[in-house]
């Protein structure tokens, strides 16, 4: 972590110096100590810039502009994991997937790119580096962290064994193998037991590497280890579009335990796996901020929340949303992360001006493409009963069409602005 | 730090007058922008439709300054599965467990933006053409009228016009519905490869 200064503090803010207290000349390169931003209002914190956080961070100035925002998150852009897959199959680029955050300047937030290194609770600050900001109330998006520890060869090998499952570099990387990868190749794909990232990912990454090699590489095969009993998500829609793709070897109750680069191998517990280019989706859990603030559960892996207000089951004041939560019957999706961030802004805003906070329930709008033209969705509806999240309905569009893919760019369209705009 | 848009201003005019009032800041609250009727029971919405129901996508319709009325027979449509349609038919039982009414006064009260998604010069040329027949129930600017629950198709996202006149054509949105009897009668009668050109024209229209 690389300690903030005074200099990466404006530039990355904006702030002019008038509005840091006792503050020094500009151009000191030491570390920033004590109050960065002393607060002189009522102010939220986000930790945290994906889908959650930063819809977080906008609706709360949305919602209430006398409230400021800080948002900490320490990339400088955007880049989506819905359609990243797509980008795997070279039927999109990174670029159009990557967004920067002048939108929610505009709205008035204020963000950091830095990493959030601690929060204490008791004194309501939040650690960058030396310093820490104040919050009245903090709200943590801090997305997945990857285990591992649980496959033997991946920690010391991630230069290699790539994951691709934030989007970014390793997306890029993933998609110059298997375009590098010579016809008559296998493509190992590794997906996790599930509670992991966006629960059809996995099954969506199948279609779209299986079209992928089907058009260019038609003697190569695809074998998918798969750590659940069966495809987990749209699984019929799934199995129906997998019917033009006979290149796919897929094998459910197959979890991979080791890889090894050197002998270009992984390992389940029954069989050991030779391939060309291999894709292991790591085991996951709550972003290591999360960890450290004490925010999970027994399980060490995910946050408890609130249904309602999304405020800590374990920490009073620390909101959680997105991906690192767990209990509520709604899958770990951008939809849903988008949906919380909204929900969340509109309790802490309620909160922070001693009103009750609304009674809202999410929802969940979930496209999956399985060609280059194609799409499949699943819609879940959800309403608060008794203070709890429950599905009201979940539907499935009743077969792939390009006009479902339409409507999936039409989403990614609305829901990127939504978040970022 | 930049203005927040028409939110700040309008809690700002609030705030002012409830200080030439004399009125405390939790009644400037009641102002603000979560305050407006429906407004957070919409909160899902914009998600695909846009902030305040203005889809700037081709494909996913805006439905801000729709008719009350409209609105709920299109919400009660795709809750029943008349309106046939496995993303909307979830989300319009969400609202109608909400309160269909309050979300429907949210968005008629939402003013209408076009939509920025733009067409071919050529694509709207043959759609003014072909969007004669159309002028006799939506008006020759295709504005629509409240009354008889006809829609405005002005400035409409294109890709979701193109879609509806399909459906329309296959008779697959609301069948048996005597209210768009006239509508799929005349729908049968345009060729596919026309609907890109209708809904370029209605989607350029202000």
């Amino acid at each position: 972590m690389r300690a903030l200064t005074r200099r990466a503090f404006l530039r990355a803010t904006g702030l002019g110096l008038g509005a840091l207290a006792g503050g020094t000349a500009a151009g000191c390169t030491s570390s920033m100590k004590g109050d960065i931003a002393p607060k002189s209002g009522p102010r939220v914190v986000v930790i945290g810039g994906g889908w959650g956080g930063a819809t977080a961070a906008k609706y709360v100035r949305l919602y209430d502009p006398k409230v400021e925002v800080v948002l900490i998150e320490s990339n400088r852009q955007f880049i989506s994991c819905p359609f990243s897959n797509l980008v795997l199959a070279g039927v999109r680029t990174i670029d159009s997937l990557t967004m920067g955050y002048d939108g929610l300047r505009k709205h008035g937030v204020r963000i950091i790119h830095e990493t959030a290194t601690a929060i204490e609770p008791d004194t309501k600050r939040v650690r960058i580096g030396e310093g820490y900001l104040q919050y009245d109330r903090l709200v943590v998006s801090p997305g997945v962290d990857f285990q591992l520890e649980q496959v033997e060869g991946l920690a010391q090998n991630q230069d290699k064994v790539l994951h691709a499952w934030k989007a970014g570099p390793q997306t890029v990387q993933l998609a110059q193998q298997l375009a590098a990868m010579p016809d008559g190749g296998v493509f190992v794909l590794s997906i996790p037991l599930a509670a992991y990232r966006c629960p059809p990912g996995p099954y969506e990454r199948t279609s779209m590497v299986a079209w992928y090699l089907k058009t260019n590489k038609p003697r190569s095969k695809l074998i998918v280890l798969d750590a659940n009993q069966n495809i987990i998500s749209k699984a019929a829609l799934f199995r129906t579009a997998w019917q033009a793709y006979p290149n796919i070897d897929y094998r459910p109750a197959s979890r991979v335990i080791g890889v090894d680069p050197s002998t270009r191998e992984v390992r389940t517990e029954f069989d050991r796996i030779r391939y060309d280019v291999v894709n292991v989706i790591p085991p996951q859990r709550a972003g290591a901020i999360a960890v450290q603030a004490d925010l999970v559960g027994g399980d060490k892996r995910w946050c408890e929340v609130n249904h309602v207000t999304y405020e800590s089951v374990k920490q009073p004041g620390i909101h959680v949303v997105g991906d690192a939560t767990i209990g509520l019957p709604v899958p770990k999706s951008g939809n849903i992360a988008n949906a919380m961030g909204k929900i969340t802004a509109a309790c802490v805003v309620s909160l922070i001006n001693g009103q009750a906070p609304p009674s809202l329930a999410p929802g969940n709008t979930c496209y999956s493409w399985v060609s280059d033209r194609e799409a499949i969705a699943v819609v879940n509806a959800y309403k608060i009963e008794a203070g709890k999240v429950v599905q009201i309905e979940q539907k499935l569009t009743p077969a792939q069409s390009p006009l479902v893919a339409q409507r999936a760019i039409g989403w990614t369209q609305s829901i990127w602005a939504d978040v970022l705009a | 730090m930049s203005a927040a848009g028409r939110p700040l201003l309008r809690l700002t005019l609030a705030v002012a007058v409830s200080m030439l009032l004399g009125a405390s800041w939790s009644a400037a609250e009641a102002a603000g922008p979560l305050d407006q009727r429906g407004a957070a029971k919409a909160v899902t919405c914009s998600a695909c439709h846009g902030v305040a129901g203005n889809s700037r996508s081709a494909a996913m319709p805006i439905i801000a300054g729709l008719d009350p009325a409209y609105f709920k027979k299109q919400i009660e449509a795709y809750a029943s599965g008349k309106r046939l349609s496995p993303e909307m038919e979830p989300y319009a039982k969400q609202v109608l467990d909400m309160g269909v009414d309050d979300v429907a006064a949210y968005f008629a009260a939402s003013p209408r933006q076009a939509t920025p998604i733009t067409s071919p010069a050529d694509s709207i040329a043959r759609g003014r053409t072909a969007a004669a027949a159309c002028a006799a129930c939506h008006g020759p600017q295709g504005q629509g009228d409240a009354a008889k629950q006809i829609p405005s198709l002005a400035g409409q996202a294109p890709g979701y016009l193109r879609e509806q006149m399909l459906l329309f054509k296959q008779d697959r949105r609301s069948p048996g519905d005597p209210a768009l009897a006239s509508a799929k009668a005349l729908m049968k009668t345009v060729p596919d490869e026309s609907f890109a050109d209708l809904a370029a024209y209605y989607g350029s229209l202000r």
